[in-house]
């Protein structure tokens, strides 16, 4: 029988993509980590007298951060406060890093479990199975931002212009979509 | 050289006064968006929190119908880290104190 995605033995998911799917999954999920952009490299700014000291804590201490003036990144990282800015610089300075890491981690993670070049069968463990989960719903975030949709009622893609290149993704989220749809119902409870 | 002693900032008082904290707990909200699913919203107020199928169900309605629903009180602190938790899963969520 024919499935996407479908309960394995021992909390696992059996997955089942066509190579093409593969291939439109793998380009999707590059994407992605491009728009998350590079790891940080924090080692470097801790300062040695302070790790001598016991202060280490202190030294790392990460810089305040601006919000993402991309509108999709701006969704991938929200404001935690509506109405206190200084309580939302604060809380992304402290917390916006290790999201973005998070994010890049399950990106990568999804990108690393496709079976190379080709589609077929193929088994996603727990966390990987969480990493696509969290992967497509991120690129769905993504997608929809660039979309323009803020409604419940908006069809996706109908703010477009007949020219709009993004028209070709409209589709892939309909797939990003029906896959994620999909998996959850393949995820053990 | 003095030796003035550290002043201690008033917000830290002020955060720290258990009368207050319990009076007027903080408050995660979960917002409506046009994108995430149904079903992916209330899979998550299940695994994050551990809450029942249908009290999940029942507050991603709220989300999608009235457009928001509070999922969690607590200390400022801990509706930090659900926060942070469920922008980690994508949903748009706030704190407040209300």
């Amino acid at each position: 029988m024919s499935f996407t995605f479908r309960a394995g033995p021992n909390r696992t998911v059996q997955a089942n993509l066509e190579a093409v799917e593969a291939e439109l999954l793998a380009y999707l999920f590059g994407q992605l980590l491009d728009l998350l952009g590079p790891a940080e490299e924090r080692a470097s700014s801790a300062d040695p007298l302070a790790i001598e000291l016991g202060l280490a804590d202190l030294a790392a201490e990460p810089e305040e951060v601006a919000p993402p003036d991309d509108p999709a990144l701006a969704r991938l990282f929200p404001d935690a406060y509506r109405e206190d800015e200084q309580a939302a610089a604060e809380f992304r300075r402290f917390t916006e890093g290790e999201l973005r890491a998070g994010k890049r981690g399950r990106a990568q993670c999804a990108l690393e479990s496709l079976p190379e070049d080709k589609g077929g069968r193929f088994d996603l463990d727990e966390e990987q199975a969480q990493c696509w989960l969290g992967t497509l719903n991120d690129l769905r975030l993504v997608l929809g931002s660039r979309f323009g949709l803020t409604d419940d009622g908006q069809e996706p893609g109908a703010e477009l212009g007949q020219d709009d290149p993004l028209r070709a993704y409209v589709p892939a989220y309909h797939y990003l979509g029906y896959l994620q749809e999909t998996l959850l119902e393949a995820l053990p409870r | 050289m003095s030796t003035a002693p550290i002043e201690l900032e008033q917000p830290e008082i002020a955060d720290a006064d258990p009368l207050r904290s319990a009076d007027r707990p903080w408050t995660t909200v979960v917002w409506n968006d046009p994108v995430n699913l149904m079903s992916y919203v209330s899979y998550v107020f299940q695994t994050y929190f551990g809450y029942p199928r249908t009290r999940a169900e029942k507050l991603m309605m709220d989300v999608h119908q009235r457009g928001k629903a509070a999922v969690s009180t607590g200390s400022r602190e801990e509706m930090e880290r659900d926060v942070a938790a469920m922008h980690g899963y994508g949903l748009w969520a706030t704190l407040q104190h209300d």
